[in-house]
Order: C-alpha cells, then structure tokens, then sequence
C-alpha cells in the first residue's frame, strides 16, 4: 500500500491563533453545493455583524450573514477559487466585535425550529463539499448510522485536529442536536489514529456520558489517505458499501465532518452564523506555519499585509485546500470560504516533473480507493475516445488525486480525468 | 510573483520511471556477477555488448525519429542486460549486436517506443536469435573453464537423456546454460529485491511459482524422471523469466485478476512445452505467446469500481 506523506508537523501541535478583525471581507455568493444565494442588502447598506446578506434561491442553496459590522462597498465578480470568478458582496469592516449569548433553552427548542436555525446560520459541509447541512438533516429514508468525520486525512492540514482539542464540548454538543434531528441508532465518530490529544479527549467525554447520544463508538483508524472520503468511510466503518451515483443515505448512513457540528453547536445555542472558521496556512515558503482561526471572506492577502504570516521565501505554488484535492491558485487574491480547510504556500516541496510516457504499471490501478483503471481515463481522454469513458465508469472517479500521486511516469491523471469528465457528460 | 497552477494532487510519490529501471538493473546484479564467476570474460563480453548494442540502436533510432534521447530512462539498457542474460556464453559478437537492435527496433521502438510495445523487447531479441542461430544459441559451455567446452542445460538432460542434475548445482548455478539463468540463489535475491521495494507485483510471479508447483509435483509424482519441483523452478530461465520478465509492466496486464491468470497461463504453457514439446524449455515462448494476450486480459477482467453489485 502506498502511503501520502502526513506533513502535519508543526501544525498539529500549534494552537489556534485568531484573526477577527480584517479590513475587508468578499462574500462568494457560491460558497456551497447547489444554487447560489441571492442578495438582499444593497451597495452602501450598513450592515451588523451576523446579518443576513443572501437568501437561498432554491432547494439545494444556503444563506449567508455578514461576519462583521460593516458597509457593503461592493457587489461584483471577483477571483473564486473554485468556480475562477464569482458575484461577492464585498464589505468594509468596522472593528467592533459582536458578543453572543447563549440560549438557555436548548433541550426545549422543537426540531423544526432547530433545522430553522441552522438553515438560517448558513451551515453547510465543512470538509470540502459545502453540502448544505439543513437538507442533509432531513433525509427522506431512515438513517440509522450517524458517522462523525475527524480523519482529516489530507496532508498539511491541522484545523480539524486542533478544533477537537480546543473545542470538544461543542463539538458533542453540535452532534447531541444533530441526534436529536435524526434520531440515528447508533453514532461512529471516526478519528485517525495521529491524533492522540482528540482520542483522548473523545474517549473522556464518553465516559462521562454527559450527553444525549445514541450508543457511541469512538472508531481510530490507522492513518491513510483518502480515508476521510465519505464512501471510504462509510465503508471502513460499517462495511456498507454506497451504490454507483447514489448517497450514503441510500445505505442508511449520514456523515457530519467534525467542524461542521461545532458550527451547528453555535448556529443553536449562541444564534451565531457560520461566518468564522479555522484555515491551516502551511508550507515551507511560510515563515511558521499557523491554524488561524478568522472571518469567512478574508482576503489571503491581508493576512501578509497585516504580518499574520510572513514568508520565507517566494512560493511556487499556492495551493487552496489540502495538496491532494485542492486548487493551484495563479495569484494570492482570493477569499476564504466556508469550506476552506487551508491555505499551502510550497517552494521546494511541489516537484515539477514532466509527463513521460504511461508504462502500464498499474500502480494507478492498485492505489484507486474505488477500484478503477486511470490508465485507461488518460488513454481515452488523449484519444479524444469521450465516448467510451463512461464504460469504463469515469463518474464515479473521486478525484482524490492517488493515481497521480503514485504515478512514476508523473502523469497527471487527475486533470486528463477532469477533461474526460467534461467531454463524457451528455455522450452515451 | 509567478505561480504554477496545475491540476490536483502538488504531491508526487519519489518513484520515477529510471528510479524504476535502475532498481531491476540493481537486482540483476547478482545474476550478472554470478555469470562473470562462472564463464569469466565471456560473460563480461556479451552483458557489455549486448547493453552498448540496445542503447545505441535505441538512440540512433530516436534520432532518425526525431524523438528525445531516452537514455536516461534506462530502459535499454535494461533491455540489453536482460537479452545478455538469456544468451549463452560462446554466442558470436555480431549475433549480440544484431539481437540488441532487433530486441529495440522490432521489440519496442516500432510499436513506438517505451511503454507502447506488446512484446517483451529481450525475449523478441532472443525469439530473433533462437530462429536466426538456433546452433549458437544451443550450444552450452561448462561452468569454471577456460577453454569451452560444451556441455549440455539440465533441462536437456532431462528431455533427451533421463538425467536429473542435482538441486545444489541449480541452485549455486554450476551447471550449463545461458548468462543469467543458472543461478537460482541470484535470482531469487534480485527477484526478493524487487518485491522488497514493491517495483515488482508479487501475483505474476506467485502464481507462476505456485502453478509450475502444482504442475510439476503431479508429474514428480507419475515418474520421478520428470524432475521434482525444485528441479523445475531452479532450472532454466524460470526464475529469470518469473521474476524480471513475466513482471515487465508494459507487456503485462494492468488488473489484479489479470495478473493471475497471466502468470497461471504462463505457468501452464512452460510446464506443456517442458513435458511435451519438442524443446526442453519454453519460458521465453510462453511468455510472449502471453504477452500477446495482455490488452484481451485487460479488457475481460476490467474491475467493477466500488459501490457495484456483483453479478
């Protein structure tokens, strides 16, 4: 088995900075799967910290509130990591802080208004996807197995690690209302076996049963890329396997990454949006490598003119996520956004080899987690044979980025995969 | 500041295509030092030979294609060490040139170059000198000699004479035959060298293992005069052909059930060819008679991805 690298020192052991006071903030109005949010303030609007901005536009969409107190200066297209460019509001900041206070009456809150609130707090998944969470809540079958992600298992990033071991409680307390929600049989919370500091922390609260919780299961998974991958997870755990195109509710689970349930925890009991998160911001171009916790919308920018991180030396390659899945950036000017694990800044560590010519291997075959042939994506894809990919089950290609990584004719399979992606929509 | 953007993963595994080649080069060391004790500068000779001979084919070749030099790769050189590997001893000079070139130019760089071709490039090159020079390429020197004399493999004295050489002889390689095939010791260093830093799979070579086993054991068992198991694995090119031909990434099948019934087959058709055939040995035929087979192997034992009810 091949095994990714972790490169998670020091970042695993650095406690969580903050960063609450940026200048400026640009709101994606896409920071989600689904339909994009509809804004409703104005250019010129004042605006209060944890007011809503944008409204879903349909089912599949989310909300989002303003993180600071502050003017809308701007409402334009601006640098998307994801989509290239998006529609942002753009707000000036004023320096207050917002003070929230917790609601006393948890326990009577009826779920309705429980999926209200977070509906309204705009929470959606923070582990990369961005689904939103109020629809995952309300699943149409029975679900029996409720799984809590802490692997974490992308290279670099920290923020999962260190929110466990900073802000446990909340996380069990997010996760106490999510069991309320669904009422699932039984809870695995999931954790890779390098992280010592939350085992421990969980494997305490657990003993304690402080908490409303379906029979919990502290599951420790020895660490492996990709296994913070929904379907691997699912699998690892429960032997379920998720069908072909289809959800883990199709198999009777649901899967929660763990800051997703901290932003639940806050969205119920201090009415606060998701309008914080923490980002990693690693790499050997950076001075010291930081988990800051900061303000969605911050510009990656800022945090160098305001001397939060400093670099080293010049990067050859920013990366938005984590170095397996995430995006190469062609400058720094880009936001944060809800899903936003890290920020890499990588000078020596990215290797630049040039493609050479496919020796047929296998080592792409053996690394897939779902059991495909990449050779073949990229000998079709190259062929322009579009047609045929979909014979050989490129959908259900999850991008994690192994074949690539294992490949020693340094092809980057994933991008020809991305390309055949494209081209196989529509052609039968 | 000048960014690269390129697709997803930035991280990349520290295994190239040379590092590849020169880990089996390294594990074909043994072998090779063990054919220089045994047939002194006549191995020297043709291992040297036979390596220049690929490596300039393959860029002379490169050159009228107007292609890159490739020489880095090592795959020529690979190529040229396998081929010398399976010659014997007293083969003439301009019998090893012209198998490097026809190993290169008919074996690989006509299909279009690395990783393109069907055929394992040494065993066209040898297929090519067994029908061009099938007295050179039959005549056998004893071990430890300075003047040749001709002796004849073990696996003919079985076939034509009824005469079993002792394990220990196959083992430490003091019997007749070609280059790099007569010590089993060497080859099964290079051949655990390999799986150790898993550039080679372990199911091709198990499963051809295990069938020349199964096969061999039946037939130990009807007539001792058949050879016992270790006589068959130690004796030949099976170990060479197991471990460092059967196991060429490019002319094997890419999927793990594939790979099985690759080195079953493979198996099989040496075992046939060795009990019924009018050779006394057929590694190097069934395996590019296998090889031929590969992208139907391919095509049949296409895995279903994860999350697809069995049928």
């Amino acid at each position: 088995m091949i095994k990714v690298e972790e490169r998670k020192n020091p970042q695993h052991n650095l406690k969580t900075e903050k960063f609450l006071s940026p200048k400026k903030l640009y709101l994606s109005l896409r920071q989600h799967i689904g339909a994009p949010s509809k804004e409703i303030v104005k250019i010129k609007e004042k605006v209060e910290e944890a007011q809503i901005l944008a409204e879903p536009q349909a089912r599949v969409s989310s909300y989002l509130s303003s993180p600071k107190k502050g003017e809308v200066v701007n409402i334009d297209y601006f640098n998307h990591p994801i989509l290239g460019r998006d529609k942002m509001i753009v707000i000036r900041c004023d320096s207050e802080e917002k003070k929230y206070s917790e609601r006393k009456d948890i326990a009577m809150i009826p779920k309705d208004e429980l999926l209200r609130v977070i509906k309204e707090a705009g929470v959606v998944g923070m582990g990369g996807a961005g689904f939103p969470t109020y629809i995952k809540l309300q699943p149409p079958q029975k679900v029996d197995t409720l799984i809590i992600n802490g692997c974490e298992c992308e290279p670099y990033l920290a923020g999962d690690y260190r929110l466990m071991i900073e802000n446990m409680e909340g996380i069990f307390k997010g996760i106490e209302i999510i069991t309320k929600i669904i009422e699932p049989e039984r809870i695995f919370f999931c954790v890779e076996d390098n992280k010592p500091e939350a085992i421990k922390k969980i494997n305490s609260i657990l003993a304690l049963k402080k908490y409303n919780l379906a029979s919990t299961q502290l599951v420790v998974l020895k660490s492996a890329y990709p296994q913070g991958g929904e379907k691997q997870l699912i699998y690892k755990v429960t032997k379920r396997k998720v069908p072909s195109g289809g959800l883990p509710l199709d198999v009777g689970c649901l899967v929660h990454n763990v800051a997703t349930c901290f932003s639940i925890y806050e969205a119920v009991y201090f009415s606060k949006p998701l309008i914080e998160r923490i980002v990693t911001f690693a790499g050997d171009a950076l001075e010291t490598p930081k988990n800051i916790w900061l303000k969605i919308g911050t510009l990656i920018p800022e945090l160098f003119e305001r001397g939060i991180l400093k670099f080293k030396k010049e990067p050859k390659k920013v990366i938005f996520g984590g170095p397996m899945m995430g995006i190469a950036l062609k400058n720094l000017d880009y936001p944060i956004l809800k899903t936003t694990g890290g920020v890499l800044f990588l000078s020596d560590e990215v290797d630049f080899e040039e493609e050479s010519r496919c020796l047929h291997c296998a080592r792409c075959v053996d690394v897939c987690p779902m059991g495909l042939v990449p050779l073949e994506f990229v000998k079709y894809v190259k062929n322009k044979e579009y047609a045929r990919l979909n014979e050989i089950f490129i959908k259900d290609c999850i991008e994690c980025g192994m074949c690539s990584f294992a490949c020693p004719a340094k092809i980057p399979i994933v991008h020809y995969i991305k390309i055949g992606k494209l081209y196989a929509v529509g052609s039968k | 500041m000048q960014l690269v953007v390129s697709s997803s993963p930035h991280l990349r595994l520290k295994v190239s295509t040379s590092w590849l080649m020169r880990q089996v080069i390294i594990s074909l060391i043994p072998a090779a030092v063990a054919s220089i004790l045994l047939f002194n500068w006549r191995a020297c000779f043709v291992i040297s030979l036979s390596v220049l001979s690929c490596v300039i084919s393959e860029e002379i070749i490169l050159r009228i294609r107007k292609k890159p030099s490739a020489i880095k790769d090592g795959s020529a050189a690979l190529t040229g060490l396998l081929l010398a590997l399976t010659l014997p001893p007293t083969i003439k000079w301009y019998e090893i040139i012209l198998g490097g070139f026809v190993a290169v130019f008919f074996g690989k760089q006509i299909f279009g170059g690395l990783g393109q071709n069907i055929f394992n490039p040494a065993l066209v090159g040898r297929a090519f000198l067994a029908a061009a020079y099938p007295h050179d390429l039959t005549t056998w020197i004893k071990p430890f000699h300075f003047q040749a004399i001709t002796c004849a493999t073990p696996l003919a004295l079985r076939k034509f004479d009824h005469i079993i050489v002792p394990i220990k002889d196959l083992f430490l390689g003091t019997t007749g035959g070609c280059l790099g095939e007569t010590s089993a010791l060497c080859l099964i260093l290079g051949g655990i060298y390999l799986l150790v830093r898993k550039v080679i799979d372990w199911r091709i070579p198990l499963s051809m293992i295990l069938t020349v086993s199964f096969i061999s054991s039946i037939f130990y068992f009807l007539n001792p005069l058949n050879g016992s198991v270790l006589f068959h694995l130690f004796s030949g090119g099976f170990l060479l052909g197991a471990f460092f031909m059967a196991t060429d990434p490019v002319t094997t099948p890419v999927t793990k059930k594939g790979r099985f019934i690759f080195g079953i087959s493979c198996g099989i058709l040496i075992m046939i060819i060795r009990y019924f055939g009018g050779l006394p040995e057929g590694v190097m035929y069934s395996i590019i008679f296998m090889n031929a087979f590969v992208p139907l192997i391919n095509r049949l034992t296409l895995p279903k991805p994860f999350g697809y009810a069995k049928k």
